[in-house]
């Protein structure tokens, strides 16, 4: 039972971080990126290609390694959302809402067949493991990689977290969350706030590739697809638009799922997920937290 | 008023022009009302591939193509057919029976004699029909759905061991081992799921119990719900039916879960890739697989010829692509010529032509009587090599 | 232009004549006859299908019929499509699953013994039903989530029909018989004026009726009604149109069943072509590509889908070596789309530019002036479809 819970969290820490991004460009633009689960998968292969290229200390493996690239793919993967922000979706921001999604699915195709031309459709192996000792925690078992990872991924949303409550870039998130007219008016830079934005959430996606690479040890070009509909699902059953509630929303998915498939069945794992989405979608679209702008649905 | 004959003229215009250029394509030959080509007697045999050149599982075309036109290289060179060369075309089914329907129709369109491809079964189902009903065997190199099979057509033969024969090699040595528990995962999709249900049945009345049927959802990475029930099940052995992507990924998650059991792989699953990538969880994984070149002897020789030829080693279904197109080959030797009925009885009264899976002989369900199967490990070297041939 | 006959009106004794106000603009005559648009593009759609008739005349080989079938599928899937995109402007990224719904019931049944045709009515039950599930619930939400929950539910569909025993799990259906009537069956092939018309063929003109004439015909039909309009003024601004009395909710859902007794028609035609389902023929991929289709063809507008849906369909088929780079292709196009051309290739409003009638030497962009000149320059009396 208790295995179930911690494989729970940490299959939900990942939904987290995923979730995170997509909640945040959604509080931000009302947008839902598509492309996002494409990145994690970009910034999957990114942490692949600089481990299998680049010698010296990183080829060595171990945690300092780890980080590095982690810290290095996390760069490229925010540069690629903020790349896609402003070739595909700042010229569409007045256009109605249907354009942009549709532009959103085609970004998500690009990134997944591009990254298949040039890495092959066949699962490419992380050349750097991580590999710990078990350890026994009230009759569960959790491995070293899974607390080193559950304490990046912590690390990381409290590192959000203080970004976006306390500096001056997450009030201006914030503020052109609720109006971005009025924060216009209050002398917001909204385009480089939004690419701000972007740019974090790519990153958190991108962290969150780097590891279920290094855990996994594979990574293939369509890995994105349905981690971002996990995402979806996470951030909306915390509350769209509010990142309490993509953390929470993340977790709660994982555990969901874990014992949704300890009872249903390996084979019903995904309809399971989607018939949560669709759950809460009906009963409560505010998600548990509630969203952050009301909005007639 | 308007003015009538003003305004019919262009449209009775427009309608006449129409009807005297669709009168005049009419002529043309290859339409219903043309004359059909007839077949001819001189010129090369073609023969067709229909193998996946795109999509998922774009990576097993070129093995088979290459494995066929290795056979079409040396018959051509040793005289060829009836004094005929022998030709291959090939045509991308992108494992999609929208796509297969439509390669398969072209193939029939540009004349084949034969066809000798077919790899996932989703996509040979379709074509089937086809085939058959334009009058042209089948010798299907890979797809093996016990569905090819119950479809019970004439002129349909399956040169790769069935699901059943491998369940049947599976329990075998499991019986050997001396399992008493035995859990069965499969990936859902539907040659894992069928050689799963294949080893259920036929586990019945053996003194193997089949604890757990698990299936997973392929292309994840998380399995730990999985392991976690085979774990809850205690088998002896687990028998991971669906492919090295899941497999590998499965064998390393049981092992860092504590499974101390025997882990049996299927053929999707042997390949070096497994032990790539469920590193050093891949040591003393066994697996059903039907012998290839590398473990037979004087098989040598092949593998080097095929390495000149196309620049890397043989994969998956090249050897038996390269049996197929034998195996047509010597239909038409026998049948004397390349018409359909004849050619189907040849094949099927076939009497010890050596492939490698052993000396071929058709059930009558055009099935191989022997299946083939061996018990494979993962080696040294992460490469699979043969244990156990399951002859003794 | 008539004038009418002024009235006249008594108020409190005197009589007043009210004449109707004379016309700033004198405006041209609408066409009439043939260079009228929609009547234009009527005999163009029906000069193409008397074109995809004779197709077996000009080549009867069975690869050409063969993709000659799938495009007329396709066709008939991306204008159910178009009712639920193009028409309504709901987002659907999972129209895939009532094609699989159409195709998995009738799959069952005919492998069961029931004839192609009596199972016709099922599918149109089972989609209905199917579209009233899905858009139940989702249709209260905002468009974007509309995207990913039918998304969510196509792959919902798909799984269960892979996961369940009835609809063959992930071997699916295989052996499913063609349409046949009473004992003759379209196998057996029909000899018409001595010529042979095989299965294959016969198949294909099923094809070409239903999807080419039938659905065509009957989507824009459907979008020139009340309905129609009602789903026009929804995707325009829906808070609008809710003020204007139109029910929103039901409109919509209503766009979804159209949409998926559509898909399920199809659906029967292609279990008949292609004789065998699997679960991987319904993957997200395919439901992405219908809606580039409709995209790139031109949301709402008939001749746009239709030339949208022979692109996909028939693309793949003619680059054949170029396969690899499809889907790359497909979403580079998508986003240029987007930016670029929104409305597509042949957007809904679009006139042939020889059909519209333009005063000698007056354009829009020369502004209008109302000195009696004609300067209209699109006949708005009749709107098209």
């Amino acid at each position: 039972m208790l295995q179930l819970v911690v494989d729970g969290l940490f299959v939900g820490s990942f939904y987290a971080l995923v979730a995170l991004g997509y909640s945040m460009v959604y509080g931000i633009i009302k947008l839902l990126n598509f492309a996002h689960g494409d990145v994690y998968m970009v910034g999957a292969f990114a942490g692949f290609l600089l481990f299998s290229t680049v010698t010296g200390l990183v080829a060595s493996g171990g945690l300092m390694s780890l980080l590095l690239v982690l810290l290095v793919a996390m760069i490229l993967t925010g540069l690629l959302g903020v790349f896609v922000e402003r070739v595909a979706y700042r010229p569409l921001r007045g256009s109605p809402r249907l354009a942009v999604l549709i532009t959103a699915v085609g970004v998500s195709f690009i990134l997944e067949y591009g990254v298949r031309q040039i890495m092959g459709p066949n699962p490419r192996v992380y050349p750097v493991r991580l590999t710990g000792e078990t350890f026994n925690l009230l009759g569960a078992r959790i491995t070293l990689p899974q607390l080193i990872l559950f304490a990046v991924a912590g690390l990381l949303m409290v590192a959000l977290n203080f970004l976006v409550m306390r500096s001056r870039d997450g009030r201006a998130m914030r503020a052109i969350a609720l109006d971005p007219q009025a924060a216009k008016l209050m002398g917001v830079n909204v385009d480089r706030v939004i690419s701000r934005t972007f740019f974090i959430g790519s990153a958190l996606a991108g962290a969150a590739g780097v590891m279920a690479g290094a855990y996994y040890g594979t990574v293939d070009f369509l890995m994105g697809f349905v981690i971002g509909l996990k995402a979806f699902t996470a951030a909306v059953i915390g509350g769209i638009g509010n990142l309490y509630g993509a953390m929470l929303g993340g977790i709660l998915l994982g555990l969901l799922e874990s014992f949704g498939t300890a009872f249903l069945g390996g084979e019903w794992r995904d309809v399971f997920s989607f018939a949560c989405l669709i759950l809460f979608l009906s009963l409560r679209p505010t998600g548990i937290l509630g969203a952050r702008v009301v909005e007639r649905m | 008023m308007t003015n009538y004959s003003r305004r019919r003229r262009p449209q009775l215009r427009l309608l006449a022009v129409a009807a005297v250029s669709a009168l005049a394509l009419s002529a043309c030959s290859g339409g219903v009302t043309g004359g059909a080509d007839e077949a001819t007697e001189e010129g090369p045999i073609v023969l067709g591939m229909l193998a996946p050149f795109s999509g998922s599982e774009a990576a097993f075309g070129p093995y088979m193509e290459n494995g066929a036109q290795m056979a079409i290289d040396e018959i051509n060179e040793a005289g060829g057919v009836l004094g005929r060369d022998l030709e291959l075309v090939t045509e991308d089914d992108a494992c999609d029976a929208t796509s297969a329907t439509a390669a398969a129709n072209k193939l029939i369109t540009s004349g084949i004699v034969a066809s000798v491809g077919g790899y996932c079964s989703g996509a040979t189902l379709p074509t089937l029909p086809i085939f058959v009903d334009a009058g042209v065997p089948m010798v299907i190199p890979a797809a093996n759905s016990n569905q090819l099979v119950e479809a019970d057509q004439d002129g349909v033969f399956l040169i790769n061991g069935t699901g059943d024969q491998q369940a049947q090699a599976a329990l075998a040595w499991a019986e050997k081992q001396g399992v008493k528990r035995l859990a069965l995962v499969d990936d859902n999709t539907d040659y894992s799921a069928d050689l799963a249900d294949a080893v259920a049945e036929q586990a019945e009345g053996t003194g193997i119990e089949v604890v757990l049927e698990e299936s997973v959802t392929a292309g994840e990475s998380d399995y730990s719900a999985n392991v976690n029930s085979i774990l809850s099940a205690d088998p002896d052995m687990v028998y991971w039916t669906g492919y090295y992507q899941e497999g590998g990924l499965i064998a390393s998650q049981l092992a860092a879960a504590g499974y101390g059991g025997e882990l049996l792989v299927a053929d999707g699953t042997v390949d070096a890739k497994f032990s790539e990538i469920a590193g050093d969880a891949a040591q003393g994984v066994e697996g059903t697989f039907t012998q290839t070149p590398d473990m037979l002897e004087g098989a040598d020789e092949w593998i080097t010829k095929y390495e000149e030829l196309y620049g890397e080693g043989p994969g998956p279904y090249s050897t038996q692509a390269y049996d197929a197109v034998r195996v047509v080959a010597e239909g038409i030797e026998q049948a004397g010529g390349t018409e359909s009925e004849a050619l189907v009885e040849a094949i099927q009264n076939i009497d010890g032509l050596d492939l490698f899976s052993g000396p071929l002989k058709f059930t009558e369900e055009g099935t191989l009587s022997e299946g083939g199967f061996a018990i494979v490990e993962v080696g040294p070297d992460g490469a699979f090599v043969l244990k156990d041939d399951l002859q003794g | 232009m008539t004038t009418r006959a002024p009235e006249t009106r008594s108020v409190r004794g005197l009589t007043y004549r009210i004449e109707p106000p004379a016309p700033t603009r004198v405006r041209p005559a609408p066409a009439r006859g043939l260079r009228e648009p929609r009547r234009f593009m009527s005999l163009v759609g029906g000069l193409l299908l008397l074109l995809a008739l004779a197709l077996p005349f000009i080549n009867a080989s069975p690869y050409i019929i063969s993709i000659g079938t799938s495009a007329f599928i396709y066709i008939m899937l991306a204008m159910g499509l178009n009712i639920v995109v193009g028409y309504a402007g709901l987002l659907d990224l999972g129209y895939y699953a009532f094609f699989a719904v159409g195709a998995y019931t009738s799959g069952v049944l005919a492998t069961n013994d029931m004839p192609l045709v009596f199972t016709i009515p099922f599918v149109i039950v089972a989609c209905i039903g199917a579209g009233l599930i899905i858009g139940g619930p989702t249709l209260r939400l905002r468009s974007d989530y509309l995207a990913i929950v039918t998304l969510g539910f196509g792959e919902i569909i798909r799984l269960t029909a892979n996961n369940l025993e009835l609809t063959g799990g992930p071997s699916g259906i295989s052996g499913i018989p063609t349409f046949a009537f009473f004992g003759w069956s379209f196998r057996d092939g029909l000899d018409l004026f001595g010529i042979h018309f095989n299965g294959k063929i016969l198949l294909y003109y099923t094809a070409v009726l239903a999807g080419g004439a039938f659905a065509v015909l009957a989507v824009s039909r459907l979008g020139r009604g009340r309905l129609g309009r009602a789903w026009r003024a929804i995707k325009d601004d829906e808070d609008a149109a809710e003020a204007m009395g139109i029910n929103t909710y039901l409109a919509k859902l209503a766009a979804y069943v159209m949409g998926a007794i559509f898909g399920g028609l199809a659906g029967i035609l292609m279990a008949a072509h292609q004789t065998a389902i699997s679960p991987t023929s319904f993957v997200f991929l395919n439901s992405a590509l219908l809606l580039m289709a409709v995209v790139l063809g031109g949301m709402g507008s008939t001749p746009g889908v239709i030339i949208g849906a022979l692109v996909i369909s028939l693309a793949p088929e003619l680059l054949r070596d170029f396969s690899s780079w499809r889907y790359l292709i497909f979403g580079v196009l998508l986003v240029l789309m987007m930016l670029f051309r929104p409305q597509g290739l042949w957007p809904s409003t679009a006139v042939l530019p020889f059909l519209r009638f333009r005063a000698r030497g007056r354009s829009p962009r020369e502004g209008f002036t109302d000195h009696g000149e004609p300067s209209e320059n699109v006949d708005r009396s009749e709107e098209l479809a």
